[in-house]
């Protein structure tokens, strides 16, 4: 009875044939796996470069920074220590900014704010390339060689904390040798940048046995500069760091922490001096 | 030799379209000049800044990838959901489709600060980043509509000595179902995550919800078949002929019709659930300082609310109305350009009113103004210029409707 029935007609010219679906699908997976082992493999860019990427703060040291803005005087000392450790040529690309502010009942106080090292930084997450990841230690890093410049990253940031190199840096650091020497690299044209809590001190620093946040040649160069050491620094995992006894004697905060980012740098409220006249 | 070459004429005529094409040509060639500035002298030639890092590009690659999002309706609706009325128009979606991503794709390698490193998103990954997924689906995406435009290509009477080329090209038609279904999974990505990229940024209230991403899916299909029936009304109008019978004409406008209504009923409760019956701080800050710093609300109401969404949805449900020649092509170039000042108007306004994180009274958070510099707009211009010179030279030369006049 089925038999009599004419079959709908096949038309192979329309459809795909198992054997090709076999061979796009085989392709695919082949493909995939292969880009797979070029990345995660001993062949990929990290491995080669040494650079090593983890998701999150996971390692034995986790580098945390307090900023008493009571006790800040407005020098911005700390602004031209970073601008010329870390060379940063024009005023508009500062990585640590600074400016004078109001609290809501009339005292005046100069704000500053370095990059924030979020523990869920969205800089992090929006990166198409990878070209900015946590470190074990918390630190948010940059690999320049990888940065498309895409500015993903600037569009992200809601603390304003990246800097985007719009033309090539050229010229004299004027703060040079004044406030220290340049200790990395400039970075190119095309690529984005910022604050790096001074990795290259940290990492330096603990090769040769010295403690960052206490030894300043292992500290970054804005926590070292403050004449009135409102900055502090150091490894939250270790109770007697600089940085514990701040969060232990200080009513601390962070900026708006309704972001979700957990940034790993702690403010003391400015304006006491108003509030409790001594 | 037997084939019809134009010989050059000693004095061509100054035909209009003549006209037209040499007005693209100049447009072509400013977006080089421009190009070579940004290239010699980086984005410092932009008017891009640290805090309005994206502006007009783009909004012009959102904006030409939304409204090439017909390619993708046409081709799930004729070769997946078998509607197969719309056949007639599945082509010139195609090609639309094909040069909105490559419009969109020149716009990129423009935008990034390292041309020579556009290819490391495919090299790097970052399954977290959703522009890391649009960037790959809009590579694949691209190969797909390459893949679905070819027949076509092979059709066109340069491929008349050529019959093998041509067996070939039409070899991959066996494909066209299976590109109809990765097209419509890629496109349903990465439509839905350019606003995601907006979306998911948690710092930037006015951006941060889950609506965006739903909103420029369907507004990317109701801009993509306004503008694949508005040109094919302009290609039938200019050639003297009738490529689409009335009834697809109405099924068109209707379809159009429909995903404008939807993206209004999106839009009306997207506003009303964060600014009308709820106070969202961050939200209701950006507005107020956006009010006061630019034309974001006026254009916001007038333009993509009103100009480009009540009226045309009026206009294209409306049979009276629709049947009208002017007032239907009216109401489709008012929903394409409702696209593309939505993609601006998102864009910036998330960029120009930034958050507030100081915890004192003034911050140091100004509403930054933008606007594009001569070479952002020229460059912007060469980009439109040669989609626009691709789709006459193929509207005129591509066999765009092998369906021929109804």
């Amino acid at each position: 009875m089925s038999a009599d029935e004419p079959r709908p007609e096949k038309k192979p010219s329309a459809l795909l044939t198992r054997r090709d679906f076999l061979i796009i699908a085989g392709a695919t997976v082949g493909a995939a796996a292969l880009s797979q082992i070029v990345i995660a493999g001993p062949l990929s860019a990290d491995a080669v470069s040494g650079i090593e990427r983890h998701g999150a703060a996971s390692g034995a040291h986790e580098w945390h920074m307090g900023i008493d803005l009571d006790r800040c005087i407005g020098c911005q000392y700390c602004i031209w220590a970073c601008q010329a450790t870390n060379d940063v040529v024009k005023d508009s690309m500062r990585w640590n900014i600074g400016f004078w502010d109001r609290t809501a009942n009339g005292a005046e106080f100069f704000m500053t704010r370095p990059c924030l090292h979020c523990a869920e930084a969205p800089c992090v997450k929006v990166c198409p390339v990878g070209a900015t990841w946590i470190r074990e230690d918390g630190i948010v890093a940059m690999d320049y060689e990888r940065c498309i410049g895409c500015r993903y990253c600037e569009v992200a940031c809601p603390y304003d904390a990246r800097r985007f190199n719009w033309a090539a840096p050229d010229g004299d650091n004027a703060l040079d040798r004044v406030w220290g020497a340049a200790e990395v690299e400039r970075r190119p044209r095309g690529v984005v940048e910022k604050c790096t809590f001074c990795v290259h001190r940290i990492d330096r620093g603990l090769a040769e046995g010295l403690v960052p946040g206490v030894d300043p040649q292992a500290t970054p160069a804005c926590v070292v500069a403050c004449p009135v050491g409102a900055r502090v620094f150091g490894d939250i995992h270790d109770p007697d760091s600089p940085i514990s006894a701040f969060l232990r004697d200080n009513d601390t905060f962070r900026l708006r922490e309704d972001f979700g980012t957990e940034p790993k740098v702690h403010y003391v409220r400015p304006g006491r001096d108003t509030e409790e006249p001594s | 030799m037997t084939s019809h070459a134009i010989a050059p004429a000693r004095r061509p005529p100054l035909t209009p379209f003549r006209l037209w094409v040499a007005g693209l040509v100049v447009l072509i060639v400013a977006g080089l000049v421009g190009a070579f500035y940004v290239l010699r002298y980086g984005l410092a030639v932009t008017n891009l800044t640290d805090q309005v890092p994206w502006g007009l590009w783009i909004t012009l690659d959102l904006s030409a990838i939304a409204l090439g999002a017909g390619a993708f309706t046409f081709s799930a609706v004729v070769y997946l959901l078998k509607v197969r009325r719309f056949e007639p128009v599945a082509r010139l979606a195609v090609f639309i489709g094909f040069l909105g991503y490559s419009a969109a794709m020149m716009a990129l390698v423009m935008d990034i600060g390292r041309p020579d490193r556009f290819w490391h998103p495919l090299i790097f990954w970052n399954v977290h980043s959703v522009l890391w997924e649009i960037t790959w689906c809009v590579i694949l995406y691209f190969t797909i509509l390459l893949v679905e435009f070819v027949p076509t290509l092979v059709d066109s009477p340069a491929f008349d000595t050529r019959p093998r080329l041509r067996r070939l090209g039409h070899s991959l038609h066996r494909f066209t179902p299976l590109a109809a279904v990765f097209g419509l999974a890629l496109s349903l990505l990465h439509q839905s995550s350019l606003g995601a990229t907006y979306g998911v940024l948690s710092g930037r209230a006015i951006w941060f919800k889950p609506s965006l991403p739903v909103m420029f899916i369907i507004s990317a299909v109701a801009g993509g078949t306004a503008l694949t029936l508005l040109a094919t009304l302009l290609t039938g109008k200019l050639s003297r002929r009738r490529y689409v019978s009335d009834e697809l004409r109405h099924s068109m406008a209707r379809l159009t019709g429909f995903a404008l209504l939807a993206y209004l009923y999106l839009k009306l409760w997207d506003w009303a659930a964060t600014s009308y019956y709820a106070h969202s701080p961050g939200t209701a800050d950006a507005l107020a300082r956006l009010a006061v710093t630019s034309p974001y609300q006026s254009t916001f109401w007038w333009f993509e609310v009103l100009l480009a969404g009540v009226i045309p949805a009026v206009i294209l449900l409306a049979a009276r109305l629709r049947r009208d020649d002017r007032l239907l092509m009216m109401a489709l170039g008012l929903i394409v350009a409702g696209v593309v000042v939505n993609r601006w108007n998102v864009t910036l306004s998330g960029l120009v009113a930034p958050p507030h994180w100081s915890p004192g009274v003034l911050g140091n958070v100004t509403a930054a103004a933008y606007f594009p510099s001569p070479v952002e707009i020229a460059v912007a211009l060469g980009i439109i210029g040669y989609a626009l010179l691709a789709f006459t030279l193929g509207a005129r030369y591509l066999p765009l409707f092998p369906h021929g006049e109804q």
